[in-house]
């Protein structure tokens, strides 16, 4: 190694270092112990695919799966939709009005999760709960929404939409100011109305902003924890909520390592997540490399 | 400010008169502003809220009693370890930012302005990191910090999580701005490679280091998985353990005192965004528009 270049390899080093011990170095052992029996007492034992096939065929994996496949199919389309409109609402107002109204769309995510989850958690409470507390000016009957197998994926939903909207609503805000404005002077001689304007030239120019949304969407919707897990008020030995109507995969999986103590299924479980992502990011490049043929 | 914003944008100011849109518009905008504002004027509401009060008497629409609330905020402070977790997540927080800060800035400044062998496959895997769900690494992370005797210390909470792939990638974007003449006129007054990543480069690279600061920050308060296995010690809890905790189902707390709870947690990241507001949004949306 020549000298001269000595100086780049020190100011790198730190980062990378960090970045072997804490990132590369959990993946290969976390590849390890998913082939081994290990609760940190004894020696890890081989067991081949034993955790993988366990968690496949276990009924809480089955479980969390079909809450998250019904979960992702609702939330990031409304989610996306909902950040979409606020964007166009912003951008439909002018200076002060238009960051004004940004900042308050915006303020959600600003607060940790976990907070947007304990004050839910109390708005849904049954007879005292702000919700509740509407519902009943109106004649209808207490709803106990975080313990009624019908409304927990809903009220969850809600709980989501309303902490990552303004999130989404700022990234495709910086999107749209993007578009150039004769794009809609020419439509606009061409006669198109503004809805038109929306379909025909917002929407494609945004797509790659979309994309980038939806895919990131995905991945955070598919880790989805700190929410359900405070909504149902779960721990490592009691977590789901009522008949397991919010158990989620990550949630399982912490479950399995530090409730259980099975550290080898924890890290199969890691992987089979991994490879759910992987699969729908491919899945999602394809798709949109085909888009940009047509 | 307001006229310029105006200005620069003729398209929507080609009808003078009030159009059917222009209401629905409002309606619809205000609308959304209550669904947003609400929980968390409520939150507040029932904190500065005589407790005890039935809603049927005091539906907490607004707040009603300061006195009250104080007196609760105050209990908290001084009946509960709220206190203690306040001092660990500030400085949890704190020092994750300088360290993200630190060795971010350094192999940033060498990724984004020098040439060296190796540094495309080294920038290329940091980056391809950022694909991998944390999902992946965070069990096994725990049982490397275990194996290190790192549980229930604050270098557990604070190392593992410095070598921030996302910091990385702003802080290239940003320093691959820099024009080269700068890093060539201080090298030809004699200054060191050390010395140019300290008085030029960083100097110049403010702006970046202040958003990923805030977004670091922001990160870290609302930190609450890796603090909650890394860090079960009641010695060590953090503020998004004890908010956790004060919520539980067997919580002996009524709810305004949990309220409370969730409110002094809320104070720290609403000051933030008052005060760095466009800061916060601009590195969002940086981070979607360029990624």
């Amino acid at each position: 190694m020549p000298t001269r270049h000595l100086p780049h390899y020190l100011m790198v080093l730190p980062f990378m270092l960090l970045f072997a011990v804490f990132f590369l170095y959990p993946i290969a052992s976390g590849f390890f112990y998913s082939f081994h029996d290990w609760n940190a007492a004894s020696d890890p034992r081989f067991v081949g695919l034993a955790n993988y096939t366990r968690i496949l065929g276990s009924r809480d994996f089955e479980r969390a799966m079909w809450n998250l496949a019904t979960y992702i199919v609702i939330t990031v389309p409304l989610g996306i939709l909902t950040a979409l409109g606020l964007a166009l609402l912003v951008d439909s107002f002018t200076g002060f009005w238009s960051n004004v109204f940004r900042s308050v769309f915006f303020l959600p995510v600003v607060l940790p999760a976990f907070l947007a989850a304990t004050i839910w958690r109390w708005m849904y409470a049954p007879s005292f709960g702000l919700i509740n507390m509407v519902l009943g000016w109106f004649g209808i009957p207490s709803v106990n929404f975080l313990n009624d197998t019908g409304t927990m994926l809903y009220a969850l939903i809600a709980v989501d939409i309303w902490v990552s909207a303004g999130f989404n609503m700022v990234i495709l805000l910086a999107g749209l100011k993007n578009i150039p404005t004769d794009l809609y002077e020419a439509a606009r001689l061409d006669g198109a109305s503004r809805f038109q304007q929306i379909r025909y030239v917002t929407i494609p120019m945004l797509a790659p902003v979309l994309f980038f949304v939806t895919t990131y969407g995905f991945i955070s919707a598919l880790q989805v924890f700190d929410v359900p897990w405070l909504l149902t008020g779960s721990s490592f030995t009691q977590y789901g909520g009522r008949q397991n109507a919010l158990l989620f995969p990550v949630m399982d999986m912490m479950g399995r390592a530090f409730g259980a103590v099975r550290f080898g299924q924890a890290a199969a479980y890691g992987f089979i997540l991994t490879a759910i992502i992987v699969a729908f990011t491919a899945v999602m490049f394809a798709l949109r490399g085909k888009e940009a043929q047509r | 400010m307001t006229l310029a914003l105006d200005a620069a944008t003729p398209r929507r100011r080609r009808m003078a008169s009030v159009t059917y849109w222009d209401v629905l518009k409002w309606v619809i905008a205000l609308s959304v502003t209550v669904v947003i504002l609400f929980p968390i004027w409520w939150m507040i509401n029932v904190v500065f809220a005589e407790p005890g009060t039935p809603v049927s008497i005091n539906p907490r629409l607004l707040p009603t009693s300061l006195e009250a609330g104080w007196s609760k905020i105050l209990m908290i402070l001084r009946e509960t370890e709220y206190l203690r977790a306040y001092y660990i997540s500030v400085a949890y927080a704190l020092l994750t930012i300088i360290g993200v800060l630190a060795v971010g800035s350094m192999a940033a400044f060498e990724f984004a302005l020098f040439d060296f062998p190796g540094k495309r496959p080294l920038f290329g895997l940091v980056m391809l990191s950022l694909m991998v769900p944390t999902a992946v690494t965070i069990v096994p992370t725990y049982l490397l910090v275990a194996d290190m005797g790192w549980l229930n210390t604050m270098q557990g909470l604070v190392v593992p999580g410095m070598a921030s792939a996302f910091g990385l990638f702003l802080l290239v974007q940003f320093m691959k701005g820099i024009p080269h003449e700068m890093i060539e006129a201080a090298r030809l007054d004699g200054a060191g490679h050390f010395q140019i990543y300290w008085h030029v480069v960083m100097p110049l690279a403010k702006n970046a280091l202040v958003t990923l600061a805030i977004l670091t920050f922001m990160r870290t308060w609302g930190n609450f998985m890796w603090p909650l296995i890394v860090a079960p010690n009641a010695q060590m809890y953090t503020v998004g353990q004890v908010v956790g905790l004060f919520n539980a189902p067997y919580s002996h707390h009524t709810v305004d005192v949990v309220m409370t709870a969730n409110l002094l947690a809320a104070v720290p990241p609403l000051i933030f965004f008052l005060i760095f507001q466009r800061k916060i949004v601009e590195g969002i949306a940086m981070s979607g528009t360029k990624g």
